[in-house]
């Protein structure tokens, strides 16, 4: 009979796994660092960078500020800040021009036809500082953090393939299938893609 | 029943004591190795498990409370930013509810009550093992979540719809609705079990007015899981289904109802408070009449009041819902419910004052944590009375007060009686005693603490502090009673410090306990410590409500049980007349097998719902291995 031994036994099963569920948890945290944080509001710095565009004369097209990429691009892979966007898209009466995305008073945004420039930083810029007939400026009303994110949400309704990162359905009556099944694709199959019209602005 | 064979099998009324140990241990006991110990079934080996798991997730689930205590010590600090604290406080609170508090008391009923009734074994104890190895999954599924920074920030109850698809982004709060379906499946699981062992596997002799209370606590408490647990089954699967597969249970716009997800959520979740607190009311009533050094007074008063909490724990969930703008009968009604559970509340607390009254009390630390039960839970159930006012309710809904009022009711009417239970039955689940010194230095230091710690959280919600933010402006006057709240959480810290320092202390060379130290009169005190694998060498018969204390030299058994196999007595309900030998499963691997695809399963389908498609065929298979018959002695009758 060896009490000790079978005692030391006891404590040491539980301690084993203990340590194994640690070591678990340990690993999934270094890769949590890894990992791009949910931020609710920027720091200032980051903010004034990101709002530094770089347009195209003209303001057609353009290059996000260097810092986006070091951001790694965000605004258009967190699921997070997509959602944002949409919820940004009713909040900013978007949908009041816009409609669902299938355009109305304003210009579509899922028919493959970007007046000017598909890339999300001349997105941003047409929100920011508007865009002539009638696209008015938002810079003085939205943080430069719910520009990208609108940007990067506008950018996933006209989006040609499925993204992993999608912004989830909201408590509303639908109108059209979800961001992340491709919208844009689907709604090309029912119809021919809209032709550029003259009098939506200057021509490619 | 007794069935003539030619060879009849070997029974344990022919066999001397040495020799029927020796039989018993080679049927009952698990043999060493790492596979078999993972095939166990025996209900104590599982209980253990359970038992140290969900202490880690209470140290895990306190050092978030620390981490919160540290942001708020002052104002605009930037320890934690918003999103962080948002999932610690998530973190904690389904920590605390659903992996700590309810798994806990479910682990002390499965390790006491099979001892307690004096059978051998839980019944179906192959479920058992995969209750434990469930929850062992959905504990790490949410905390694999929170190291990789997607931890569900919804708070505990995940009200839609801010868990809901529109504003629960990315997949934390499908995390947080499976780690529920884990929760849930194995707390379904185990209270089965517990109502089974309780109907019908009790000793010969225990009618239902000699079940020691602690087994009917155990047993009220398992309804309450079985009629509670399918709200929050549906309430999980129904948000999952709403998030994954686009229904609209939740959604207004396509007729929904973002309000029913508060009325099934809470159908469950005031219930689960009674799940918590039964288990140590019964913890209290053993404690209490041990130290007593007498019989429990009122044991019927007690017993009816338990039902009548179970009964009535049903019946005011929409105490949580007063702000919500319901109709006024129905408030009021509520509130009247809410108030009348303080009736049988109000029995127990009498009847244990006039136990120790009317005893010779012994204040060893078990009986100090029941007193200290005793003085924060009254003032937990008074608050409790307060904000069953649905005017005062609307007043200090979601502000410190609440705060203070549930840690008063929880960790006052759980922690303090699970932790008098711990330094009570420790020495038969380890067979070492506890320090006393160290436990009053645990309980005073915890007492202390607690009181310092929650007490100023009332005043801090009726100045108005709101719970849940992450950080508060100088100019608000909560900065000074914030730090002070902080520094004594750091007491509370150091007290759980001793006793944690104490239980590895003990586990390792504490003093021998011998069979009965603390001259206690329930069963389980009548078999060694740590218990065999058996549990008792014969099987007692029991005359009295206190069998110990009855006959403290020798007890009456029963023989007539097979040895060769494991085998145990199935009873009758009221009056546990013995029935019938019936056969209890032998250890087996695929408990553990199911559980693991049950998992992926599970897991999977917050990914994708073909997961559960797929995931099924290994449920089914290893289900199959399960139940397929193995051709031992167990599955012959």
């Amino acid at each position: 009979m060896m009490p000790g031994k079978v005692l030391n036994s006891n404590v040491a099963q539980p301690l084993v796994t203990i340590l194994f569920f640690l070591l678990l948890v340990g690993l999934a945290a270094l890769i949590g660092l890894a990992r791009q944080p949910r931020q609710y509001r920027t720091d200032p710095p980051v903010a004034a960078a990101l709002n530094q565009l770089r347009l195209m004369p003209g303001g057609i097209g353009g290059a996000p500020p260097e810092i986006y990429f070091a951001l790694d691009r965000p605004y258009e892979t967190s699921a997070y800040d997509l959602s944002q966007g949409k919820r940004l898209y009713s909040w900013f009466g978007c949908a009041s021009c816009h409609g669902d995305g299938r355009g109305g008073a304003g210009p579509s945004l899922l028919d493959g036809w970007w007046l000017y420039g598909p890339s999300v930083v001349a997105i941003a810029a047409s929100i920011r500082d508007g865009r002539p007939r009638g696209m008015p400026a938002f810079g003085s009303r939205m943080t430069t953090d719910q520009i990208w994110q609108l940007a990067g949400y506008v950018k996933t309704i006209g989006a040609y393939s499925a993204s992993l990162a999608a912004p989830s359905r909201n408590d509303d009556k639908h109108t059209r299938p979800a961001e992340n099944r491709a919208p844009a694709a689907i709604l090309f199959n029912e119809a021919p893609p809209v032709p550029p019209r003259s009098d939506q602005g200057p021509s490619p | 029943m007794t069935e003539d064979r030619k060879q009849s099998p070997l029974m344990d009324d022919r066999l001397d004591d040495a020799e029927l140990e020796r039989h018993l241990l080679q049927s009952w006991q698990t043999p060493g190795g790492i596979w078999k110990a993972l095939a166990t079934v025996d209900h104590k080996t599982i209980a253990r498990r359970y038992i140290v798991t969900a202490f880690v997730f209470l140290i895990l689930g306190g050092l978030l409370a620390v981490a919160m205590r540290i942001q708020l010590a002052q104002p605009e600090a930037r320890i934690l930013d918003p999103d962080r604290y948002n999932q610690i406080f998530t973190m904690h609170g389904s920590t605390m509810m659903f992996l700590f508090a309810v798994p806990v008391m479910e682990a002390m009923a499965i390790y006491l009550v099979p001892l307690m009734v004096g059978t051998r074994n839980i019944a179906f104890p192959r479920l058992n093992a995969f209750s434990y190895w469930i929850i062992l999954a959905g504990g790490l599924l949410l905390w694999i979540s929170f190291a990789l920074d997607a931890a569900p920030d919804v708070g505990w109850f995940a009200y839609v719809p801010l868990s809901g698809p529109e504003y629960g982004s990315g997949k934390r709060a499908d995390i947080w609705a499976q780690m529920i379906t884990f929760t849930e499946l194995s707390a379904l699981a185990v209270a089965v079990e517990i109502v089974v062992t309780v109907f019908k596997q009790r000793a010969p002799g225990m009618s239902l007015d000699r079940i020691p209370l602690l087994v009917w606590s155990m047993l009220v408490m398992a309804f309450i899981v079985i009629m509670a647990m399918p709200a929050i089954m549906f309430a999980s699967s129904t948000l999952i289904l709403d998030r994954l597969v686009e229904t609209q249970f939740y959604n207004p716009a396509a007729g929904g109802d973002a309000l029913l997800w508060q009325h099934v959520f809470w159908f469950f979740g005031h219930p689960e408070v009674y799940i918590i607190f039964l288990p140590a009311a019964g913890m209290v009533s053993t404690i209490v009449a041990t130290f007593s050094r007498r019989a429990i007074f009122g044991y019927l008063p007690l017993v009816m009041a338990f039902i009548a909490t179970g009964i009535l724990a049903f019946g005011l969930w929409v105490h949580h819902m007063f702000v919500v703008g319901l109709p006024r009968l129905g408030e009021s009604f509520f509130t009247a419910s809410s108030m009348a559970i303080a009736v049988p509340a109000g029995i127990q607390v009498f009847c244990w004052l006039a136990t120790l009254w009317l005893g010779r009390p012994v204040f060893a630390t078990p009986l100090l944590f029941v007193i200290g039960f005793i003085v924060t839970f009254v003032i937990g159930g008074l608050t409790g009375v307060m904000v069953a006012s649905v005017p005062f309710d609307t007043q200090v809904h979601d502000t410190y007060f609440v705060v203070a009022h549930f840690h008063y009711v929880l960790v006052g009417g759980a922690v303090f009686p699970l932790l008098g239970a711990i330094y009570y039955w420790f020495p038969k689940m380890t067979g070492r005693m506890m320090s006393e010194r160290l436990g009053r230095w645990a309980f005073g230091l915890i007492f202390l603490g607690f009181n310092l710690t929650f007490f100023p959280m009332h005043i801090l919600g009726l100045l108005g502090m709101p719970r849940r933010v992450y950080t508060y402006q100088p100019d608000l006057p909560w900065g000074g009673l914030n730090l002070f709240i902080s520094l004594s959480a750091l007491l509370l810290v150091s007290g759980f410090l001793v006793f944690f320092i104490d239980v590895l202390r003990a586990w390792r060379s504490g003093l021998p306990a011998g069979p009965n130290p603390w001259k206690a009169a329930t069963l389980e005190w009548a078999t060694s410590s740590p218990p065999p694998a058996y549990n008792f060498r014969r099987i007692p018969v029991v005359d009295a409500c206190d069998p110990l204390w009855m006959h403290p030299e020798e007890l009456a058994v029963t023989a007539g049980l097979r040895v060769d196999r494991r085998e145990l007595i199935v009873s009758s309900v009221v009056e546990a007349l013995p029935e019938a030998r019936e056969s209890s499963p032998r250890d087996s691997i695929w408990p553990f097998w199911a559980a693991i695809a049950t998992s992926i399963m599970l897991i999977g389908s917050i990914f994708t719902p073909w997961a559960v498609v797929w995931g099924a065929i290994p449920v089914a298979v290893t289900l199959i291995g399960w139940f397929w018959p193995k051709g031992t002695a167990e599955d012959a009758s």
